[in-house]
């Protein structure tokens, strides 16, 4: 069964793909009040992201969550990067593992609280 | 005949085992033969238990007729049919568990009182009616759970190392002192749990006070979102002859896993639902119990049934995943349980059916989705829109949380959003991490006296 995972879109991200053509890949979620990228993982791309991360979850939509906050960031560069959303994208972020587990080590013991 | 009463408490009687006289209480601390300092429970140096919050919940009632850590009988019997000796049904074993050199240490036996000291301060005593061991841990921490093998109704997947209730049993000393809990020195609770504590005996005189004759439970571990709400709003609409008085919030404090919000946000974000009048506060009350969540989804929900009865609810709503964590269980293994039982766990019939079983009714809910065609929070056998629905995924929100994202208001209301970044500002992090476990072991809920002796 084919696992998703969603990066959401906030005002910088969609700044940044602004032209990309990624656009009109866009989802617009709970009445638009949110925007996000749906990724669809086949099965091996999935396991490869669930074997990375101990704390990774597949929730009650079959999304993968529970990912570290430094992978969503890096797939997101990624996705902007490569103007895909395909298994391409996740092979890139895979390549950086070590780089986001690095990352994730950090944000386990502080994340910043946002300004508003 | 169509109104429904508050039930009594499970097993009969509520049971209060708090010595509130000082000089009484300085007289039996006097009277025990040792002392011993409460420790965590630890797994890789992180606690994941702390037994005071056992202590606190049996003497104080929610776990009524538990009276103190169980004897060997009692947990083999729990294990094999979930029942205590006395027969009233009961999910888990509750024991005071100590290492071989403390037992050695300690010097006591059978009969002797052993004054239980918690922050340095004395808080409790075990009057020692039986000394036994756990031969094999791992295995105890298999059969309190179940296997896919045992009990394969709602078990689908083996327990291991990523289930915190299991790890907490695996990692139980060997030494079980078995005997009834007394606490002598009366804890008082810190900010921000004074205002919500709300003891069995409490709760009861509460709801009368008000004029609650029903009252639901929500269960929760969570800083509500809107679909935590809409079950509390839509799940109150139960009761007799007309919807719940009352609703009741009751938060389970403790050692929770990573991931989780801290107890101090999940019991002020429930307020921030009646304080914004979202459910008004005259409807609706925030409580707490302490304990160590294990996750057992059918088998805590059973739990969460005595502790909520014993407060004097007549209702109680359970959804999908209830005090789930993984896919270990059956995502609705609860309702089953409340529903048509599971009998490799001892019930041929819901809990509610079986002798010496719960009087507390269940709601059992399904799901809560936002509706972009409808434009609306929706109940899943309501709404009909199944490819179009949004799924109020929890994990979801906690990631949208930890990105910084700002929550819209069909996620968390502004004043739910507001009390997460409140705690997250105080303790750097947004979610329970060992950091947090480790400082709130030393904090704890609870001061104590000082008790001269």
């Amino acid at each position: 069964m084919a696992k998703y995972m969603s990066v959401l879109l906030d005002d910088k991200r969609m700044e940044a793909i602004k032209g990309s053509g990624l656009e009109e890949k866009i989802d617009k979620m709970f009445g638009g009040a949110l925007n996000a990228f749906t990724l669809e993982l086949s099965d091996a791309k999935a396991k490869e992201v669930m074997d990375a991360f101990f704390t990774a979850r597949v929730d009650s939509r079959a999304f993968i969550t529970d990912v570290p906050i430094a992978f969503c960031r890096t797939l997101f560069e990624e996705i902007a990067k490569a103007k895909s959303l395909g298994d391409d994208v996740i092979d890139a972020v895979l390549a950086r593992v070590d780089e986001i587990k690095e990352a994730a080590d950090k944000e386990s013991e502080f994340l910043p609280v946002p300004e508003f | 005949m169509l109104r429904i009463d508050t039930p009594p408490p499970h097993g009969g009687r509520l049971e209060e085992r708090v010595v509130r006289d000082p000089e009484l209480g300085k007289k039996l601390a006097k009277s025990c033969a040792a002392t011993y300092d409460i420790k965590p429970t630890l797994s890789d140096g992180v606690p994941i238990r702390n037994v005071y919050r056992e202590i606190m919940s049996i003497c104080y009632g929610f776990f009524s007729p538990v009276e103190g850590s169980m004897k060997k009988a009692e947990v083999e019997r729990i294990l094999k049919e979930r029942r205590l000796l006395n027969n009233w049904i009961f999910p888990y074993p509750l024991v005071f568990d100590i290492t071989e050199e403390e037992l050695k240490d300690l010097g006591v036996t059978v009969g002797d009182r052993l004054l239980l000291r918690l922050k340095g301060k004395p808080f409790a005593m075990i009057d020692i009616e039986e000394i036994w061991r756990i031969d094999n841990a791992e295995k105890l921490a298999t059969k309190t759970f179940g296997t896919p093998e045992d009990n394969p109704e709602v078990v689908q997947e083996a327990f291991n190392a990523k289930m915190p209730g299991w790890v907490i049993y695996k990692s139980l000393n060997p030494v079980v002192l078995a005997g009834k809990y007394t606490i002598i020195n009366e804890p008082t609770f810190l900010k921000p749990f004074d205002r919500f504590w709300l003891p069995p005996v409490k709760s009861r005189e509460e709801y009368a006070r008000r004029g609650w004759k029903t009252v639901i439970n929500h269960q929760t571990r969570n800083v509500p979102h809107i679909g935590h709400e809409f079950l509390m709003k839509d799940a109150g609409f139960t009761g007799d002859i007309e919807p719940c008085h009352g609703i009741q919030v009751n938060a389970i404090i403790g050692v929770k896993r990573a991931g989780d919000y801290p107890d101090e946000a999940i019991i002020e974000g429930h307020e921030a639902v009646n304080l914004g009048g979202y459910i008004k506060p005259e409807r609706h009350i925030v409580t707490f119990t302490l304990w160590d969540m294990r996750y057992g989804n059918p088998l805590e929900s059973m739990l969460h049934g005595i502790i909520r009865q014993n407060m004097g609810c007549t209702h109680h709503m359970f959804g999908r995943d209830h005090a789930a964590v993984g896919e270990y269980y059956e995502m609705f293994a609860t309702q089953t349980l409340w529903s048509v039982g599971i009998p490799s766990f001892g019930f041929p019939a819901s809990v509610n059916d079986v002798p010496y079983g719960l009087l507390i009714r269940p709601q059992n809910m399904r799901e809560f989705w936002y509706c972009p065609v409808c434009n609306e929070i929706a109940y899943s056998e309501c709404c009909g829109h199944t490819k179009e629905k949004q799924k109020f995924s929890g994990s979801f929100v906690r990631g949208m949380v930890a990105e910084g994202i700002f929550p819209p208001k069909v996620i968390f209301r502004p004043e739910v959003y507001k009390v997460i970044v409140k705690w997250w500002k105080e303790f750097n992090y947004p979610f329970c991490n060992a950091k947090y476990v480790k400082e709130k072991e030393l904090r704890l809920e609870v001061d104590l006296p000082d008790m001269d002796i």
